[in-house]
């Protein structure tokens, strides 16, 4: 007890001393903070990001800790729920903060990444982000990396196989009416500009549960396609199915990621779906599935269910790498330094490159080759693997 | 409704003005980011607590606070990035629109009764959250206002972590003394307003005169709210002033004690801080606030405050509570 | 397809969706005097009672959705008997409790059946489809379905002595409970019933639309726009406002579209409240 209150009191010191001192190897313990939404509708892609955070620490666990230096570190992994508001995500940077821990993993909604980045600058943190806001990353913030690239670096090829396989004139494109809507669907359309498609931009107010009106506000544009962009599955199955039974015919399309597998369970099934195309982070194949069997093995639970999770195991793997190459757990600037010179490759994902410079001016987002997902008349196509967006 | 005594309550008024000023020294005894991080969200619930405080003062249920936070928090954020940096300034910028906006509205608003009232204002709410998207030239729309510029005083930028605190902590102190005017000042008014307002006016006072004074100074204090809220994250977001948000100032103001001044402090505290700590909990956070919620409403009337001054007016409560609570430190070490 | 006809049709669906959500809601708050932020919550364990009792137990479809009524009725009869009796007279407490039970079962729900989507089907399909027009089969199931609970509930609170207990103790619960009514064992009963409306309003909603554990969030917005628009613990009134607010978000959707529609649904509320202060057919008020 007297142990206790001891420790109690010199907290903030030994928080302070944790910093200053470099630890032995014996000591060594990499906390890697995860900032996630784990609550409300987009729980499912906090719970992913958090599990790909678990999946790469228990990994280097495995193999007896993370090389650091002449150290040893056991990574663990402290996640705190960000609500997926600006201020919630303030929040959570402090609490990690205040743990001593200085390397984020997320978020993944717009507002918190807008509430995160001055905690970030503040305190010197490495954040590397999943968000696919417009202003993600940028030249102001050299210590915040993106996970993986937004519309910007895949909507275009993604648009150009479509064009291949179906007749596409014109396109109305559907989001939910706030940032993680309004950001992607205005790349969507200026992507489907660029290839000679007429595209018009048409927003519903989060919470909408019925997408009647929405659907009849839709065929009214007589469109050839619609395109989902980052309508959440959930809400892209209502509208799917609502399409359908209005009598459209024509092809729609997700360009916003991927829970295509979601969107056919509310939808009705592939059949309902019919002709369908969409972005798939990772092209899922057996060296991507044995990810899932090594987090059944390391972590004894169910992976997490969304396909991100597969790309974000390999961001977290990535900048493990980075910070045994930094060869520091402390030296934030260290670490980037090693993450931005690391070629990007994966063992599951393959090679890919760094991109960023054209969209956001920096070149912090990493790329890795993804998939286009296809279903031609109720059948689901193999996965077209496509190569690292080179955001160009 | 719970009652004090007038000197309890002149007590409580007290004990909640010297809480806040004591919070001064916080900064200067720590730099924990998370006691930062975690006190200034408090102090951003306070005023915003107290709005809830004095609707229930005349038995009306608010869910308008998110809709004069935002209208605060943005016109704070709107003059900053047109020069207006001066912390005077925009505190009693963001006091006077809110309010200055509630005035008609208030005038329309407060004919109705109950739980009309509630829905008028969870309307209210809604209307403002639309209105932040459907104005993109003004509120920047779904991406908000970011990297506002830092608030000054007397020419110098309140920028450090420090210094913001001791921002909020003046903010809540100037929303404290506000509503403890205001509830003074017009104590018997409200009192009669809340326990029955038709017999009330039937007695000559001009009910709605008092409600709309309260609606407009519980709207400023919101709006006090929104500017602290504001400039912790140098960002005006409209996910910032979600309806749904509304639940939660009330949840503090009842929790804590709708009865006295330092109920709602209490209460945003308490669960503020619980909230935090629920967060590491991943997804089980808002089921463990739930359950808090549910254990403090069933075990206390009247709030923590309720449980604690029972516990204080109880007979051998100093004596009987010094060995308990000795026992029940060592059960949990 | 012809948009005014297509607005007329989409708004009587939602209406009957709206009146139904909101009958379970319009009972509790006229009864009891709570408003329950509950509603949405039981609302989506009716839907999760029902798709397990489809998908894992292999129960035909209309047994499971009696099935989530009984069982979101079990819960609310539970709750109430237990937890709100015990502060039933503090309209804020009962406000807190509700909103906690709301946190406590939307928790639970994302726990045990996981954050996404689950497959859940409507057994019919199709639609009449018509010169310029379709109406989807399972819409005009939910009308049915709709206007039989409204008679029923009408029936129970009119023609039997419970409903007249509920409504005596509904008008002037001192009053009533002078005269021997008992609201400690009435309440549970009529918090049941409304759950259980709650639920079988999930089971039967939530495979035309989806279901998912936040689905229910939506809800309590709408239950509680139409209730009080309705006029406080007036079926009628209530059912009135839902077809009216379903036929306004239809052509404010149609129309008008995203924030826009949301938008003007919310004005032509507030303008109606302001021009009626007690409902299109409420009475009298309670504090709230």
């Amino acid at each position: 007890m007297r142990f206790r209150k001891a420790k109690l009191f010199h907290l903030p010191l030994a928080i302070l001393a944790a910093t200053i001192i470099p630890a032995k190897a014996a000591e060594c313990e990499l906390k890697l903070g995860v900032v996630a939404v784990l609550s409300g509708p987009a729980a499912q892609w906090g719970i992913a990001l958090r599990g790909s955070a678990e999946l790469a620490a228990a990994e280097a666990n495995a193999e007896g800790g993370l090389k650091v230096g002449a150290d040893n570190c056991r990574i663990s992994v402290v996640t705190v729920d960000s609500k997926y508001t600006a201020e919630g995500a303030a929040a959570a940077a402090n609490n990690l903060v205040s743990q001593g821990i200085k390397i984020i993993l997320g978020p993944i909604g717009s507002p918190e990444l807008t509430g995160l980045k001055p905690i970030a600058v503040r305190n010197e943190l490495l954040v590397v982000a999943s968000s696919y806001a417009k202003n993600a990353i940028g030249p102001q913030w050299p210590l915040v990396f993106h996970g993986g690239p937004g519309p910007s670096g895949w909507a275009d090829p993604i648009i150009k196989v479509a064009k291949q396989k179906f007749t596409i004139r014109s396109v109305v494109v559907v989001a939910p009416n706030d940032q993680g809507g309004t950001d992607i669907a205005s790349v969507v359309v200026d992507a489907y500009s660029k290839n000679g498609i007429k595209a018009r931009e048409e927003y519903y107010q989060r919470g909408t549960t019925n997408f009647a009106p929405l659907v009849t506000r839709i065929l009214n544009a007589q469109p050839d396609a619609v395109d989902l962009a980052s309508s959440p599955a959930g809400d892209a199955g209502i509208i799917v199915k609502q399409l359908r039974q209005a009598g459209f015919t024509g092809p729609i399309g997700r360009l916003g990621g991927p829970g295509t597998d979601e969107i056919a369970r509310v939808a009705g099934g592939y059949d309902v779906l019919k002709n369908f195309y969409w972005y798939e982070p990772v092209l899922i194949d057996d060296k991507v599935r044995k990810i899932a069997d090594d987090y059944r093995r390391l972590l004894n639970a169910s992976p997490p269910e969304n396909n991100l999770f597969f790309q974000w195991v390999a961001v977290a793997r990535i900048l493990t790498k980075a910070i045994a190459r930094a060869g520091t757990i402390e030296d934030t600037k260290k670490i980037a330094d090693a993450l931005r010179a690391l070629p990007v490759e994966d063992e599951a994902l393959g090679k890919g490159l760094w991109i960023g410079q054209e969209f956001f001016g920096i070149n912090q987002e990493l790329s890795f080759p993804f998939g286009i997902g296809l279903i031609l008349d109720g059948k689901v196509q193999a996965l077209q693997r496509h190569d690292a967006a080179t955001g160009k | 409704m719970f009652k004090l005594s007038a000197r309890r309550r002149a007590r409580t008024e007290a004990a909640a003005v010297i809480t806040l000023a004591a919070t001064f020294a916080v900064p200067f005894v720590t730099s924990s980011p998370l006691v930062f991080s975690i006190l200034n969200q408090i102090l951003i619930a306070i005023p915003a607590a107290f709005s809830v405080f004095i609707m229930l003062r005349m038995n009306l249920l608010t869910f308008a606070v998110p809709a004069f936070m935002a209208i605060g928090g943005y016109s704070v954020a709107i003059a900053a990035a047109n020069g207006i940096t001066d912390a005077i300034a925009l505190a009693v910028l963001s006091f006077a629109i809110p309010a200055a906006v509630a005035a008609p509205l208030g005038a329309m608003v407060l004919r109705l009764k109950g739980v009309y009232f509630v829905l008028v204002t969870f309307v209210l709410t809604e209307i403002t959250q639309l209105t932040l998207f459907e104005m993109p030239w003004l509120t920047g729309g779904s991406n908000g206002l970011v990297a506002i510029p830092p608030t000054t005083l007397l020419g110098t930028s309140l920028s450090s972590n420090r210094a913001v605190l001791l921002l909020a902590t003046a903010l809540s102190l100037v929303a404290a003394l506000i509503a403890v005017s205001l509830t003074r000042r017009f104590r018997e008014h409200f009192d009669a307003i809340g326990e029955n307002a038709l017999l009330a006016q039937s007695l000559g006072l001009i009910v709605w005169r008092y409600k709309a004074l309260g609606f407009v100074v519980a709207a400023g204090l919101s709006g006090i709210a929104g500017y602290s809220l504001v400039n912790m994250l140098l960002t005006a977001h409209p996910s910032s002033f979600s309806p749904i948000s509304s639940v939660n100032y009330i949840a503090y103001a009842i929790v804590g004690g709708s009865g006295s001044i330092i109920g709602p402090i209490v209460g945003s505290a308490v669960l503020v801080w619980a909230a935090n700590l629920f967060n590491n909990h991943g997804e089980y956070s808002p089921g463990l606030f739930g359950l808090l919620i549910t254990l403090f409403v069933l075990v206390g009337k009247d709030g923590i405050i309720g449980i604690l001054s029972r516990l204080a007016s109880a007979p051998l409560a100093s004596d009987a509570s010094s060995p308990g609570r000795h026992s029940k430190a060592a059960a949990v070490s | 397809m012809d948009s005014l006809l297509a607005a007329v049709i989409i708004g009587v669906s939602l209406g009957g969706q709206y009146a139904l959500l909101a009958l379970g809601f319009t009972l509790i708050f006229g009864i009891l005097g709570v408003v329950n932020f509950a509603h949405g919550g039981l609302y989506v364990l009716g839907g999760y009672v029902a798709q397990a009792a489809v998908s894992k137990l292999a129960i035909p479809y209309p047994v499971a959705v009696l099935a989530a009524a009984l069982a979101t009725g079990a819960v609310g009869y539970a709750f109430e008997r237990f937890v709100l009796e015990r502060r039933i007279d503090d309209h804020l407490a009962t406000l807190m409790l509700t909103l906690g039970l709301y946190l406590m079962l939307s928790t639970g729900i994302l726990v045990t059946f996981g954050a996404e989507s689950v497959q859940f089907a409507f057994p019919v399909t199709g639609a009449i489809r018509g010169n310029g027009y379709y109406i989807p089969l399972e819409n005009l199931i939910v009308l049915a379905t709709c206007l039989l609970a409204i008679g029923a509930v009408y029936l129970l609170l009119f023609r039997t002595d419970f409903g007249r207990a509920s409504r005596a103790l509904a008008d002037h619960r001192a009053v009533a409970t002078a005269q021997g009514m008992r609201p400690h064992q009435l309440f549970p009963l009529a918090f049941a019933l409304a759950s259980g409306l709650a639920g079988l309003t999930g089971a039967l909603v939530t495979p035309i639309l989806s279901l998912a554990p936040h689905v229910g969030d939506p809800v309590l917005a709408t239950s509680f726009l139409v209730v009080i628009l309705g006029g406080l613990g007036s079926i009628g009134g209530a059912t009135v406002a839902a077809f009216l607010v379903g036929l306004i978000e239809a052509f404010s959707g149609v129309y008008l579209g995203g924030s826009k529609g949301a938008l003007a649904l919310f004005i032509i509320v507030l303008v109606m409240l302001v021009v009626r202060p007690s409902g299109l057919l409420g009475r009298e008020t309670r504090g709230a």
